[in-house]
């Protein structure tokens, strides 16, 4: 017998890095449909080349929700081109009907990271716990301050996000206003 | 609030046993990897042969992998099936097939 869902919640993260952005595509509780690290090269308007392939995404995917990373929160460290970023993504999403959703990254490590303190690897491993099939081989080894960031931790900022967006949904179906325990939500 | 599901999922697939489109393209007993992308990105709908054996890569039924369009499909059996079931007289048997058919996507 056909136990397909006909219908299914889909959320899209964006997580601009340097050379582009991380997605991830998340469908339902659990599934993850796509996900990894578009990036951009050469001289010129990055953000102008980055825009059409973030529309592309949202064309293909039709996500309810999109969620990113609130770059003008207080204490972001994230760049100006990021900042200025952001809002032309959260203009492109909203044409497309999709609602946006922009989180801290104190909000994300706080749901996601024990204690709600930790490194950017500290969640990836979080992230890559959840989702050990089809991220556990792309975890980058801990980065020493010598090293640059690997540019596929995107792939793990952008699931992180995807995570945060279910956990809350999970939330709201919980008479506790505790947060649970990630990997019960997701398990 | 909820989409409508995606015509396929063989980029998650693909992705979640770490292999190339290159790599599909082979398995396929394709030359290049241009007709696995096509799939993925829904511009093109593989033949039997090799929706199969995309099914023996991912072990995963065509139903699965192809899951918007095996529901736009048996939508469309559905609403034929109802038309045969209202054509058929009450007493022939076969309207109760039809009826089943129809009612498929209640079960």
């Amino acid at each position: 017998m056909n136990t397909i869902d006909s219908k299914q919640f889909r959320v899209l993260a964006i997580a601009p890095v340097t050379r582009g952005f991380g997605f991830a595509v998340l469908e339902g509780q659990d599934t993850l449909v796509n996900w990894g690290v578009k990036v951009v090269s050469g001289k010129g308007n990055k953000n102008a080349k980055l825009l059409p392939k973030v529309e592309e995404l949202i064309a293909h995917y039709q996500p309810d929700v999109l969620v990113m990373e609130d770059a003008s929160a207080k204490g972001s460290l994230r760049r100006s081109r990021i900042q200025r970023l952001v809002p032309q993504i959260i203009k492109v999403a909203k044409a497309s009907k999709a609602n946006v959703k922009l989180f801290s990254r104190e909000q994300v490590m706080k749901l996601l990271v024990p204690d709600g303190q930790g490194t950017k690897h500290d969640l990836a491993e979080i992230v890559a716990g959840e989702f050990p099939e089809q991220l556990g081989s792309k975890l980058p080894p801990k980065r020493t301050a010598a090293m640059r960031e690997n540019y596929q931790m995107g792939i793990f900022d952008a699931v992180g996000l995807v995570m945060v967006v279910r956990l809350k949904q999970a939330m709201l179906y919980l008479p506790s206003t505790n947060p649970p325990a990630t990997s019960s939500i997701f398990q | 609030m909820s989409s409508p599901q995606l015509s396929n999922y063989l980029v998650s697939n693909r992705k979640r046993l770490a292999l190339s489109q290159k790599e599909v393209a082979f398995l396929l007993g394709n030359k290049g990897g241009a007709k696995v992308s096509r799939y993925e990105r829904f511009d093109r709908e593989p033949s039997l042969e090799t929706a199969l054996a995309l099914e023996v890569i991912f072990q995963r039924s065509p139903s699965e992998l192809f899951s918007g369009l095996y529901q736009k499909v048996e939508q469309e059996v559905i609403e034929r099936a109802k038309t045969l079931a209202s054509r058929t007289g009450q007493g022939n048997p076969k309207r109760q097939i039809f009826t089943n058919i129809a009612n498929r996507s209640l079960n």
